[in-house]
């Protein structure tokens, strides 16, 4: 059985599954009010009290131990809403009316609850805590018994409906092999405390999860979101990244045909992690992380200092920087970006950076010229996002000229870095060799190019099964791309999230990519399959994959 | 109603404007809510210009005005240490503390 979601920590385990369905906490029914014995109530009540507040101790001070200050502080505020005088009084005349402890107390965060989940993200957020809160009130009053989840034998799965902050905090990560969930999303707070204890995560699998056994062996594979009962050798090898040790140095084929392995960057932070993983540099630098979270552009040394600091991290190995693509489901608050109907096809990179934008863009070559005569500058590549016509390569080359112009004037040192652009549109793959004529590199963006081929909404879960990089129509925009490349002497790379499934490496190198880059946790079980490959065999099959008319038709080859 | 006014008693109020990135929630409304508690004097809190202020000593309260950064708040006290209260909480609104909404993505 293979479910899949949302992977939410890309990483990779196998265990045993362990179903956690906290206790029952349905309440009995409400009795008169006078037969209730509100003093006996009240007791109950802060009994149940003080042991809420005893249990939210412990898991602040696990969190602490085992995540961080940070990650801990949201239990100081679980302490707070315990002790909350508008929460506590109204319960407690709840009970001197007559009302038992544990419907006072469901009564109350019920409504506290609700009025939370109205509202919008952050807010919603709360309501989970509220629950956590009240969950932990009525299981001391109820009696029912808690699974303590610090205590797991090593290599469970653990399954549940859905996991509280408090829940996830309490996991250790040494016995845990992964989670996954029916219900969250990839932001919801108890994904972001998986990630950061780096448990295996894949979340709101959906109902399907429900028919998963205890005690089956299940694979959590949060790099592709699968969850796979009983998974085979190969499924095994090909999840995520972690069984496969880390090759540090550049990998090629069993005959000798080099292939770089790149990472996929999006913060300064993840250099270090993807160095550490054996990425032969950069591939794909999302330039944008700059941009965001934050009231104002950064400014040229910000931007210099970044990709300096990305040279630095990769002395040897190659960095492609994409400038700024924004637009889309991108925001940028502060640069005003006009509303848009489609905005999957509106203004979007390239068409931003030569039109309303055009000041910024010029802030961002300035910085990359100049990082070009850096220390590592002969390793920098740069690429434009979303090009659809060769008058806007040329118009973005033209602004390349001035730029380097105007340093040249101000006695500024500069060096042009490579230049290349993102295949990300079936318009770009029909003209990928006039492209290759002009450029240095064309890089496959296979998110967006399959977006684009298919006319599918990549958000969109109704239609889902279409935004599918297998689709034949999509393998034969990556097999033109590559071909018109050829001769012309550009070299052609894929960025997209296909470039890091490893049971797709042979069929790529096959198609004749020179580069690969993906997520960092991919890239040794990646290094590891094109050391296995042979150019013929892998040209072979890429052969026999393009004469194919379906989709099915592909995954029996692939799977034959 | 009729009440008695000394000058004791007396509100005292500030207006301020928050500036943690975070807004009123997470930690600093945590904070907020911690160091209100400390003091003796009558604390609310609510937007500078509206009419929704709640008890300060409340974190069910204080998070759901849904203040976002760089939002104006009249904070009153009203009791013996009043202004020592408004001195802290205002100094608490005003100090960023961006680090923290890194860490937690």
């Amino acid at each position: 059985m293979k479910l899949s979601g949302v992977g939410s920590t890309p990483l990779s385990g196998v265990g045993t599954a362990r179903w956690y369905r906290p206790g029952d906490l349905t309440l009995p029914e409400k009795p008169d009010p006078s037969e209730v014995e509100s003093d006996a109530e009240q007791s109950r009540f802060e009994a149940a009290q003080a042991t809420a507040r005893a249990d939210i101790e412990t898991a602040r001070q696990q969190a602490a131990e085992r995540v961080g200050e940070d990650e801990a502080a949201v239990f100081e505020a679980h302490l707070q809403f315990l002790d909350d005088p508008q929460l506590v009084d109204d319960i407690e005349r709840a009970i001197g009316g007559g009302t038992p402890a544990e419907h006072a107390v469901n009564d109350r965060f019920g409504e506290a609850t609700a009025q939370f989940e109205g509202m919008d993200g952050r807010m919603a957020e709360r309501a989970d805590d509220l629950r956590d809160i009240r969950d932990r009130l009525l299981r001391a009053l109820l009696g029912v018994e808690t699974v303590d989840l610090s205590a797991l034998p090593a290599g469970t799965v653990l399954l549940a409906e859905r996991l509280t902050p408090s829940d996830t905090a309490e996991l250790d990560p040494e016995a845990v092999a992964g989670i996954a969930t029916v219900t969250g999303g990839r932001t919801s707070h108890a994904a972001i405390i998986a990630r950061s204890l780096s448990i295996p995560a894949v979340v709101g699998v959906g109902e399907g999860l429900n028919r998963i056994e205890e005690g089956a062996t299940v694979l959590i594979d949060g790099e592709a979101g699968r969850v796979v009962v009983d998974p085979d050798e190969d499924e095994r090898a090909a999840a995520g990244g972690v069984d496969a040790p880390v090759v540090e140095r550049a990998v090629s084929t069993a005959d000798g045909k080099r292939i770089e392995v790149a990472a996929n960057v999006g913060g300064s932070a993840e250099l270090d992690p993807a160095a550490a993983r054996g990425a032969d540099g950069i591939g794909l630098f999302r330039s944008e992380f700059l941009f965001l979270d934050r009231q104002s552009p950064p400014d040229e040394s910000e931007q210099y200092e970044a990709i300096t600091t990305a040279l630095e991290a990769f002395p040897d190995d190659r960095v492609v920087v994409r400038t700024l693509d924004i637009g889309g489901d991108k925001d940028v608050p502060y640069l005003d970006l006009p509303t848009e109907t489609n905005p999957f096809l509106g203004q979007r990179g390239i068409r931003l950076s030569l039109g309303t934008h055009s000041e910024l863009f010029e802030t961002q070559l300035r910085a990359l010229l100049r990082a070009g005569a850096s220390e590592h500058g002969d390793d920098l590549a740069v690429m434009f996002p979303m090009v659809t016509r060769i008058e806007e390569v040329e118009a973005a080359i033209e602004h390349v000229e001035a730029v380097a112009a105007d340093l040249e004037r101000e006695g500024v040192e500069y060096a042009v870095p490579e230049l290349g652009v993102m295949i990300e549109t079936p318009a770009a793959a029909l003209l990928a060799d006039a492209l290759a004529e002009r450029l240095d590199f064309l890089s496959i963006g296979t998110n967006d190019l399959t977006q684009y081929v298919m006319a599918v909404d990549r958000e969109n879960d109704a239609v889902a099964d279409y935004h599918d990089p297998l689709q034949p129509a999509v393998l034969r925009a990556i097999d033109r791309t590559v071909s018109a490349a050829e001769g012309r002497d550009a070299w052609v790379g894929m960025c997209g999230e296909m470039a890091g499934d490893p049971e797709l490496t042979e069929l790529l190198v096959g198609l004749g990519l020179d580069e690969l880059s993906m997520s960092a946790v991919t890239v040794p079980a990646v290094k590891q399959q094109v050391q296995q490959t042979t150019i013929d065999d892998a040209r072979e099959l890429a052969d026999e994959v393009l004469t194919c008319e379906t989709r099915a038709e592909i995954e029996a080859i692939l799977n034959g | 109603m009729v009440r008695a006014c000394t000058a004791k008693s007396h509100a005292m109020e500030r207006i301020v404007a928050v500036v943690p990135e975070a807004g009123l929630h997470a930690r600093p409304a945590s904070k907020f809510v911690q160091t209100a508690n400390r003091f003796d004097s009558e604390i609310t809190v609510g937007r500078a210009d509206g009419e929704d202020s709640v008890s300060a000593n409340s974190m069910l309260a204080v998070t759901g005005l849904n203040i976002e950064h760089g939002e104006d708040v009249r904070i009153t006290a009203e009791g013996d240490d009043a202004a020592a209260a408004l001195d802290e909480l205002e100094a608490l609104l005003t100090t960023p503390v961006e680090d923290e909404e890194e860490a937690s993505e």
